[in-house]
């Protein structure tokens, strides 16, 4: 969901991050303009708490797991345009600590999930719970549904974003730049996992937070709930929610919506091969790859592997709807609920069973400590960065201000380079600043490039085989071809998103946040996003250390493992819990700045203008981008 | 000085229909030093919060230098800059009082508040830093520190605007011996100044140092008054407010007769309960 450095090219990040400034100017006026100054206390502690809720590890029928993003419940709680602020700020708290989702991706994540996904939320929940009592169980499937879609929508146009790439951005020689798959790949690949893992968790999260406010704290409906009428028909017992029930009819409803449309089959089957025999990707093909003619047919076991998928379901849907796009799209939701309904009918089978006592089975039973150990490892990962950035060192010498200016010029010609070679240099360069900044190779390995190269490496594999092109190898035995323009992708896509990284980081680790911050102020990022930015940052440790004391305190009364269903309604409890103890958190912390003398207006202290050493360094880093640039471009 | 610093007559306060207050009357001069005493739930905390402008009494007036406080008061610009420059909040929980990044940044906090210019904040800053003997805490994140770091980064925070009026609220509460002593020190110094220091409290031990007068809340009402010497040795009414319980205890040797250094004790000695409490 995160889209990670090296994914997008520079001009389609640029283009999201233009569309999501007005979203972000009105979010913000907004907020300046509501004469409750509650607001910048409530956003910053509930970015904080989107933020803790994104590390909840959830249980999903089947047996995996999945984090959710909190779109659906900040929508519901805080309204639309507080939500874009609270899940823009926590997205660019994990690309800053985390490394989960790129800084030069930040505004297509935020554009994804905290505008897009908001406001989809927002309105499925407005559209479903109607005027529905504050306590009806139809609010409860509302934000279940809110959920789902906020984050399936965001999904989706990630999906988009990846999928234009490799139309839009290939090399001289045909390869794609950035993400190699097509729409007809990306798309699938993004639906089924979030149709069926990620939409779930999201759902889970909703489901559980809008029950448990709705017994503990009404209240806090209210504000998206401007029509409920006043008397509240609270739920008759805690256990009035079968979440089952919800589950059964969402799988229901995926599977059918593919079937009634007849749809499915057109699609699944086409990959990339279809392009071979398309004559007008063939001539795009051919001029991007500098006239070489593609071989004429595609790779003879990709036609194979199409046939698994097409077998079953023959095309004979109407033409309008054998867009590629659409066709898998749906066959997702269909892939999605069959997951489901098999998930739920493995936990009924395995329910319906004699009690027997719980497996002593480490893994299961240490689902709770493995998640409050998560919490911590966060905290830790900060404060790691918070000690290398007090280390001697080259950059850390560097004023903020001409760092961030600096290495994100390097970033970002680092994210525009088509050569390889260029790339490998810039690569090289990243690692030798970082020796000299104190930050040896043994971290950046572990922190960086072995995370990176598990997810990109593996996201990158498939292109070896799937990206049309020059045969240059086929492997024995299973005899698929490696292209030479797969294998070049592949490169592009690991090496941008390794080097990107590692200067990332290498601005991250050698910088206080409290600069960085700081030095976003003379990028003239509002005064009121900067605060906010801080205080999440503030308020984000305080919560991680509530939630790991809450699943610790758990896990001291636990006998045994805890049964799926059990464990799903304790993850949304404590996010219910933890929700209001933000809320509560943010109040009392707002009486405090109003104590101090706050009325809503910020202020923050400007630093002086750079002074002339300052110069520098910035000069230095801003030439070698530009030069970087100009040899690959 | 003139004015009494407050003035609460008869004032009433409810949260969500629970009262808070019922009916306080309370009198406090300028320069005292004054002690809340009151177990949880006395309302010794909505004292603080009306006094400092964050709630306002729904029914009674809290006058403060001889003007009400009221919301549409501190609506005023010139009322608000005055009232939050004069007074200064210190909250029970430090992790609520500190929302700044950085130390630094949250001593500054008040002072841009109050627009002062930037070469004077920078400079009164450093002067309190240094004064609590905090200045090489200033770039540090307020997560990272001790709670007795962080309570003195809350009195620095609220300091450095210099106020004539502080209100404490629980300034001991969960900090070990060693800072405790380092806070009650503090108070105890702000005392020789001319400032009004009142301390909302259970902690019995440091009332002699940090306060010349006592009110005993409880339920809402003030049960009792006077100085601390006087309200430690009203076992009757600290018993009946919930501050102490009786229990027995016995001294060893030659402590028992409290010889040549009396102090005021809190401890029911086994011979006043015989008749009296003998629950445990």
């Amino acid at each position: 969901m995160h889209i990670p450095d090296g994914y997008l090219s520079p001009s389609t990040c640029a283009t999201l991050l233009a569309a999501a400034t007005p979203f972000w100017y009105v979010a913000l006026r907004r907020v300046k303009q509501t004469l409750h100054t509650a607001t910048v206390p409530l956003l910053s502690v509930f970015a904080a708490f989107s933020f803790v809720v994104m590390m909840f590890n959830l249980p999903l029928p089947g047996g995996t797991t999945g984090h959710a993003v909190g779109m659906g419940v900040a929508a519901i709680v805080v309204g639309p345009w507080a939500a874009i602020v609270a899940i823009s700020s926590a997205l660019v708290m994990q690309a800053v600590f985390f490394g989960d989702g790129g800084i030069t991706a930040i505004g297509a994540n935020c554009f994804n999930m905290a505008i897009a996904g908001s406001l989809t939320a927002y309105g499925v929940y407005r559209l479903v719970s109607r005027r529905a009592p504050i306590g009806a169980a139809r609010r409860v499937y509302a934000a279940g549904l809110a959920g789902y879609a906020g984050i399936n929508i965001a999904a989706l146009l990630a999906a988009i974003e990846f999928g234009v790439q490799p139309l839009w951005f290939r090399d001289a020689a045909g390869a794609p730049l950035y993400a190699p798959y097509p729409l007809s790949i990306s798309i699938p690949a993004m639906m089924a996992g979030h149709l069926s893992l990620a939409g779930l968790a999201e759902l889970v999260i909703s489901v559980g937070v809008v029950a448990y406010l709705q017994r503990a704290d009404p209240a806090l409906l209210r504000t998206t709930a401007p029509d409920a009428p006043d008397r509240d028909r609270m739920l008759s017992a805690e256990n009035g929610m079968d979440l089952r029930r919800l589950w059964a009819a969402l799988a229901l409803l995926l599977m059918l919506t593919p079937l009634g449309m007849l749809a499915a089959g057109s699609a699944w089957g086409e990959w990339a091969a279809r392009d071979f025999n398309n004559p007008e990707a063939r001539r795009q093909m051919a001029a991007a790859s500098g006239q070489h003619a593609p071989p004429q047919r595609p790779p003879q076991e990709m036609q194979r592997l199409s046939g698994v998928w097409t077998a079953p379901l023959p095309g004979y849907a109407p033409p309008f709807l054998r867009s590629a796009g659409f066709g898998y799209l749906l066959s997702g939701m269909l892939g999605a609920g069959v997951l489901m309904l098999c998930g739920l009918a493995g936990q009924r089978i395995l329910a319906g069973r004699p009690a027997r006592p719980a497996p002593a089975s480490p893994r299961r039973a240490s689902y709770i400590t493995r998640t409050a150990a998560g919490f911590a490892r966060a905290a830790q990962e900060a404060w790691f960065a918070e000690e290398t950035a007090r280390r001697p060192g080259l950059l850390q010498r560097c004023d903020p201000r001409a760092k961030l200016a600096g290495v994100g010029a390097l970033m970002l010609a680092a994210a525009g380079v088509r050569r390889l070679d260029v790339l490998a240099a810039m690569f090289v360069a990243a690692v030798l600043l970082a020796w000299l900044s104190a930050i040896g190779p043994g971290t950046l390995l572990r922190r960086t490039w072995l995370p990176v190269l598990a997810f990109t490496g593996l996201i990158a594999l498939p292109a070896l085989f799937v990206v049309p092109g020059d045969l240059l190898y086929r492997l024995p035995g299973l005899g698929w071809s490696v292209t030479q323009q797969g294998l070049r992708s592949a490169l592009y896509l690991t090496l941008r998103a390794e080097t990107i990284a590692t200067l990332a980081m290498l601005l991250v680790f050698s910088t206080l946040w409290t600069h960085l911050l700081k030095a976003l102020r003379s990028l003239r990022v509002p005064a009121v996003a900067v605060v906010i930015l801080g205080m999440t940052e503030r308020y984000l440790f305080l919560l991680l250390r509530s939630a790991q004391e809450m699943f610790e305190a758990r896990e001291t009364r636990l006998v045994g493992a805890l049964p799926p269903a059990d464990r799903r309604r304790l993850a949304a409890a404590s996010a219910g819990v933890l929700l209001e103890k933000t809320l509560q958190l943010s109040g009392e912390v707002h009486l405090a700045m109003q104590a101090r003398g706050f009325r809503g207006e910020v202020y923050v202290l400007d630093e002086r203008p750079m002074p002339a050493v300052a110069w520098l360094p910035l000069a230095a880093l801003v030439t070698t981008a530009a030069c970087c640039w100009w040899i690959g471009r | 000085m003139t004015a009494p610093a407050y003035i609460l007559r008869d004032v009433s306060f409810a949260y969500r229909g629970q009262a808070a207050l019922r009916g306080l009357s309370m009198h406090i001069e300028s320069g005292a030093r004054v002690a809340l005493l009151g177990a949880n739930g006395s309302g010794k905390s909505t004292v603080l919060r009306l006094m400092a402008g964050l709630a306002f009494a729904q029914s009674g007036e809290v006058a403060f230098c001889g003007e009400t406080l009221s919301s549409e008061a501190l609506a005023r610009d010139e009322f608000f800059f005055r009232f939050r420059r004069r007074v200064g909040v210190v909250f029970q929980n430090s992790d609520v009082q500190l929302f700044n990044p950085t130390v630094f940044d949250e001593v500054a906090f008040g002072p841009l508040q109050m627009r002062w210019p930037r070469d004077l904040i920078l400079a009164k800053v450093e002067e309190t830093l240094a004064s609590l003997h905090i200045d090489y805490l200033r770039d540090r994140a307020p997560h990272r520190l001790s709670g007795g770091e962080k309570k003195r980064v809350a009195l620095a925070s609220v300091l450095v605007l210099d106020p004539e009026i502080v209100l404490l609220d629980e300034p001991s509460a969960g900090l070990d011996p060693r800072s405790q002593s380092q806070i009650v020190e503090l108070l105890s110094a702000w005392g020789q100044g001319a400032k009004t220091v009142i301390t909302a409290t259970h902690d019995l031990d440091i009332l002699e140092e940090i306060a010349d007068r006592c009110y005993v809340l409880d339920g809402g009402t003030v049960a009792g008054e006077g100085t601390p010497l006087e309200i430690l040795h009203d076992v009757a009414l600290l018993e009946k407010t919930r501050l102490i319980r009786p229990h027995r205890h016995v001294h060893g040797g030659d402590d028992r007769k409290h010889g040549a250094a009396p102090h005021p004790h809190l401890h029911v000695h086994e011979a006043d309960v015989q008749s009296g409490d003998q629950k445990d």
